[in-house]
């Protein structure tokens, strides 16, 4: 079977996920490899939950919050960006290259923004290839 | 915890959905799943007919748990809590998964798409599994309610809550009340004077014993949320005054574009080249001069200036037509044998009787030339000295196909209708979002067009979109009924999905009271632990994220909820290689 990159998505539901919706509502179109799963806020967004997706096989995980200053609870993308700066450098000490992790603004009416996101993003993937901590993970798994 | 007993639904959105996501596939997929009960998918889950098989499906197979999977959940997760509640279900025991705006509208293969969609309900269903059921909150509303911009369309609202006996803070950036339409001289399609109209509504309010106005004064922050906001608002250099009150409606209103960003129309060079309020300014001295004191022999007028092009604003600014020709009424009054040219792109007249002004004006001896916005703007430059006139118009007329020059002594330019740069400030505070050309975004643009996605936020008048005096109104009124009823029933449901804290595993670090931006959580020092102010709470989940201890639950947003839909999520087809 030919690669074909998964992206995780975490995205804030005032602007990132509006966002999303509207690339829907104006009809764009972009790469399917994308699943979406929604928070209230970017500042919601755990380390686990990043490192639970590369673990379950995730090749990229994405993160979308409202632009700075923008956020419905005021602060909570500051909160995301300085964890995010932190994790990817965990991620990157772990194997996972550091393209594979990233985080992006997005307003309610960047949809065609967030259409193109999604497919700058899959590029990087395909150029990168599959991520390794699956395949590392299947050796722990033997190993045991 | 009792056994999950699941529902799950898939809509076929009419062909929204099923065109592109094979829903009998996905539900005979999901159906296979451990705790699904039943999968099944329907035409239209959000019709009454839909919420029904739900309902029925409740009682008939005992679920406890439901899942629908069909449009965003930012439109309909509401409606399916209330009709798994009717079943008496908990509505927060019911998810959603967005299948039409992040999967079949965006998506052009069939099998991924079916594909996608089979992952996303799997998500769901894993995650409603480990919901909580939780107990709706309400609070007291204050009866008061804060309007932000003084024009006719929060006068209106002001007017409409006032007179129901209930208290209103009308706030103006400016020193007077009025806005744009108490500097308009004739309103179309009737030619009734505007000043007539609107003076009446402004001393009403000015006298109103409930409605306090504060002129000069901005909104800098607001607190709180629905029921319960405050503000304070600066009187003078040394005063201030704190505000509280239950709503908030934004009036903000726009402001007219600066034609001098176009070139081709020479406004600011040209003295006699006059925005169509400068002109209103102009019919209200009585008179029609040019900068010379002579009567114009020649007067064009050139529709969609800023409008419906791309290098500047792409929307329509929908009134301008219709003040363009109510213009030729005007001119023809009191200039009557003065050449008037309409220079236009289209004639939009959809209102209740303006096609009908359209057919009346075109008696009135004028000029209609048809221009191509995206071909080419008409140009304005000197006329030579033995010209007859004042200034010459090159433009291509579209309909003839001609290259033609217009004699005019006066041009005035129809400008479009955009956006205060400077409303920033305002949407912060009060909690709104805006869209591409910075007008206020409304909570669902067909169904609920004056309220906004922040509770007991509602938006009217032009800063939710270009509109004539009729549809402001209209807006007006609507937002002041929707918040009179609120206040009626004295008491509103406001989010339950907070923070909330478990003593034995808190350690006292305090980095949760820390990262709240709405100084929400204490730490009690008897208890050694965190404690969440419910009230306060607006459920970000930011606390929770940074709780090295795990104490800190996100109600609704789990740890365990998350996780389950990333598990979700990659269980089925979406594995990469
Ligand atoms: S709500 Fe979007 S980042 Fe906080």
């Amino acid at each position: 079977m030919s690669y074909r990159p998964t992206i995780v998505a975490f995205l804030c539901n005032w602007c990132a996920y509006t966002g999303a919706d509207l690339a829907g509502t104006s009809r764009l179109r972009y790469a399917p490899n994308i699943r979406i799963i929604r928070v209230m806020c970017s500042g919601r967004i755990e380390p686990t939950f990043i490192l639970k997706a590369f673990q379950q096989g995730a090749d990229g995980v994405l993160i979308c919050g409202c632009h700075p200053g923008d956020c419905h609870y005021q602060e909570g993308n500051y909160k995301c960006l300085r964890r995010f700066k932190l994790i990817q450098k965990y991620v990157d000490q772990m194997g996972i290259e550091k393209d594979r992790l990233q985080l992006e603004w997005i307003s309610a009416s960047e949809g065609r923004q967030f259409a193109e996101l999604v497919n700058n993003m899959t590029k990087t993937l395909l150029i990168l290839g599959p991520s390794k901590i699956k395949s590392s993970l299947e050796v722990e798994h033997l190993k045991q | 915890m009792e056994e999950p007993r699941i529902g799950v639904y898939i809509c076929w959105c009419g062909t929204n959905i099923a065109k592109m996501v094979d829903v009998e596939a996905v539900s005979a997929e999901v159906g296979k799943l451990p705790h699904v009960v039943l999968a099944k998918n329907y035409k239209y889950m959000c019709s009454d007919p839909g919420q029904e098989l739900i309902v029925k499906d409740i009682h008939g197979h005992q679920l406890n748990r439901v899942v629908v999977a069909a449009c965003s959940p930012r439109i309909h997760e509401l409606t399916f809590r209330k009709a798994v509640e009717k079943a008496g279900i908990n509505p927060y025991l019911f998810e959603m998964a967005n299948i039409r705006e992040q999967d079949s509208w965006v998506h052009t293969d069939r099998t991924e798409a079916t594909s996608k969609a089979i992952d996303l309900v799997v998500a769901a269903i894993r995650r409603v599994q480990f919901h909580e059921p939780l107990q709706k909150r309400s609070v007291n509303v204050d009866p008061a309610t804060l309007i932000i911009g003084g024009g006719i369309s929060g006068m209106v609202a002001a007017l409409e809550i006032a007179n129901a006996g209930k208290k209103v803070y009308l706030i103006e950036k400016t020193g007077r009340l009025g806005g744009h339409v108490i500097k308009f001289d004739l309103t179309f399609p009737h030619l009734s004077s505007a000043r007539q109209m609107i003076r009446p509504i402004l001393q009403r309010v000015e006298n109103h014993p409930n409605i306090d106005v504060f002129l000069n004064t901005e909104i800098r922050d607001v607190t709180g949320y629905i029921g319960n906001f405050k503000t304070t608002i600066r009187i003078n250099e040394t005063e201030s005054t704190e505000l509280r009150f239950g709503n908030i409606i934004a009036a903000v209103g726009l402001k007219p574009f600066d034609p001098s960003k176009i070139e081709e129309y020479g406004y600011g060079k040209f003295p006699d080249v006059i925005t169509s309020m400068e002109f209103e300014e102009m019919l209200g001295t009585g008179q029609v001069l040019t900068k010379y004191g002579k009567e114009p022999r020649n007067i064009a007028i050139i529709h969609c200036v800023g409008s419906r092009n791309k290098k500047y604003h792409e929307y329509c600014s929908r009134t301008c037509c219709m003040v363009a020709l109510k213009f030729v009424h005007q001119i023809r009054a009191s200039l009557p044998s003065a050449n008037i040219f309409e220079i236009y792109a289209d004639m939009r007249a959809y209102g209740k009787g303006h096609e009908e002004f359209y057919a009346l004006t075109t008696h009135k001896q004028i000029i209609f030339l048809m221009y191509d916005q995206q071909e080419r703007l008409p140009v304005i430059s000197q006329a030579d000295r033995n010209d007859n006139c004042n200034m010459v118009i090159r433009m291509n007329e579209k309909l003839s196909g001609e290259s033609i020059e217009v004699p005019v002594d006066m041009v005035i330019l129809m400008v479009n209708m955009e956006a205060h740069e400077n409303v920033k400030e305002v949407v912060h505070a009060i909690g709104v979002s805006l869209c591409g050309n910075q007008f206020f975004i409304e909570k669902h643009p067909k169904l609920d067009p004056v309220a906004t996605t922040t509770g007991g936020v509602y938006i009217v008048g032009t800063c939710q979109g270009p509109k004539d005096i009729p549809d402001s109104v209209s807006q007006a009124r609507a937002a002041a009924a929707r918040i009179l009823a609120t206040i009626a029933t004295g008491s509103v449901a406001v989010e339950v999905t907070t923070a909330s804290t478990n003593e034995k595993l808190c350690c006292g670090c305090q980095t949760c009271v820390k990262v709240c931006p709405y100084s929400a959580i204490s730490y009690n020092e008897e208890k050694r632990s965190s404690e969440v102010n419910e009230v306060l709470c607006k459920g970000c989940g930011t606390c929770g994220s940074a709780c090295p201890a795990g104490a800190i639950t996100s109600k609704h947003f789990t740890d365990r909820q998350i996780l389950a839909e990333i598990e979700g999520i990659m269980s089925m087809s979406f594995k990469g290689v």
